[in-house]
């Protein structure tokens, strides 16, 4: 579960080289390899009446997008680090999670949806597709404004969210590779407030104790491996409440598992996992369950 | 029997723009797109001399690089190194390759920032192919 190779999927606009830079305090935990991958949409170049494919335009924006990955492979290589490229033309998930596959790649980081709400309900979300496809951690790259303009490491402080599942207990495993680049975990269960209604404050609190103990399992788990972890239980609607939480606990990112491939039935299903990548503002690393 | 030219580049064009100088200069061209793709290429049939690109997916020239460079039976092939990425930002990679605990290795035969005319290419692989 060591983060060796990171995937960087960037457009240039909300994902530049100083977000790839707060990560690389991966290093002290094992990164060594950085691949960039840059995709051309392919309406950006497509076929239109008069024009054809458009060659030219698609010459540009790949030596555009060279120049951009030199200027940040000369930074790494200097630094010690192995560098890989792929700028191509096509559909963006499928061209992630096909680099994502060729490396073999411990970890695709991304930026939030460029794709609006309308346009997601006929052709689906990339991110959804990618963390669906994808045996592969992805982090949903964010910045964060706390301190200045740069973006930090993401990796200090992370919130992790369990509901108890095997991509959770996943999550778990993957925490405890990285302990060196982290100085704290929060681990926080929110329970369903449905499940409470009909419950007496014995019963709830009752609830709470129970997943407490849980928590602080986990908590020990962490602690023995030398990372510092605090328990916390919450009430209510999942996201929100995962939102309030690393608000509460000042978070750099949140961490949580998603459903594995074979319970993705429905594209426009409405996940944890979808929902904390479109509506946080926390940078956000989805961990899939192992597979088999 | 002619020379065998490898060209390590991912870019298809740019791999296909050697090739052409290459034959044109009566030499054997052959292709990989990566640095993996060239390892195995190199075990397989060591060839006259390698024209590297540094910036490749799989696996970079800096890593080939540093693997011919200290592989006893491979190191007497000489390298040109071929790419967009500067001559400095090469050298400095293998001392922060060197200072991360690798061995110390030479300075590549030559180092050509991209792009390169043909006559300038052709000048280069005669003058070490003959």
């Amino acid at each position: 579960m060591e983060i060796k190779k990171l995937l960087f999927v960037t457009r240039f606009d909300k994902l530049r080289f100083d977000a790839l830079q707060s990560l690389m305090d991966l290093k002290k935990a094992a990164l060594n390899h950085v691949v960039f991958l840059n995709v051309i949409e392919r309406e950006k170049v497509a076929m239109r009446r008069g024009t054809g494919y458009e060659k030219g335009a698609e010459i540009k924006l790949r030596e555009k997008a060279n120049i951009r990955f030199i200027d940040w492979a000369e930074t790494l290589f200097e630094q010690g680090m192995e560098v890989g490229v792929y700028i191509v033309v096509g559909s963006f998930a499928a061209q992630v999670i096909q680099a994502a596959e060729k490396e073999t790649v411990d970890l695709i980081v991304l930026s939030p949806e460029k794709k609006g709400r309308f346009e997601q309900l006929y052709s689906g979300s990339d991110i959804t597709e990618i963390v669906h496809r994808s045996a592969t951690p992805v982090l949903v790259y964010k910045y964060l404004f706390r301190k200045g303009p740069l973006a930090e490491n993401p990796f200090e402080k992370p919130l992790l969210a369990t509901n108890w599942s095997s991509a959770s207990r996943r999550a778990v495993d993957y925490l405890k590779s990285l302990k060196a680049v982290i100085q704290e975990v929060d681990i926080v269960h929110v329970a369903s407030e449905k499940d409470l209604k009909e419950k007496s404050a014995m019963g709830i609190q009752k609830t709470r104790k129970e997943n407490r103990k849980k928590l602080e399992a986990l908590c020990d788990d962490l602690e023995d491996e030398g990372i510092t972890a605090k328990p916390h239980v919450y009430i209510g609607e999942t996201v929100p409440e995962i939102e309030k939480a690393a608000r509460e606990c000042r978070s750099s990112m949140i961490i949580a598992g998603s459903p594995g491939k074979r319970s993705w039935t429905n594209r426009w299903g409405t996940s944890i996992s979808k929902g904390l990548a479109e509506q946080s503002i926390f940078p956000i690393l989805l961990i899939p369950p192992a597979e088999g | 029997m002619s020379k065998k030219v490898l060209i390590v580049d991912d870019d298809p064009d740019v791999r296909m723009f050697n090739s052409t100088v290459v034959e044109e200069n009566g030499y054997i061209p052959v292709e990989a797109s990566n640095g993996e793709e060239a390892l195995q290429i190199i075990e397989k049939e060591p060839p006259a001399i390698v024209l590297l690109d540094v910036l490749m997916p799989k696996q970079s020239g800096i890593r080939l690089y540093r693997i011919l460079k200290t592989d006893k039976s491979l190191v007497d092939i000489p390298v040109i190194i071929l790419s967009g990425v500067a001559k400095r930002t090469f050298l400095r990679s293998q001392k922060a390759l060197t200072e991360f605990g690798d061995k110390p290795v030479p300075e590549p035969e030559n180092y050509l920032e991209k792009p390169v005319e043909p006559d300038e290419l052709a000048k280069e692989i005669k003058r070490f192919l003959g």
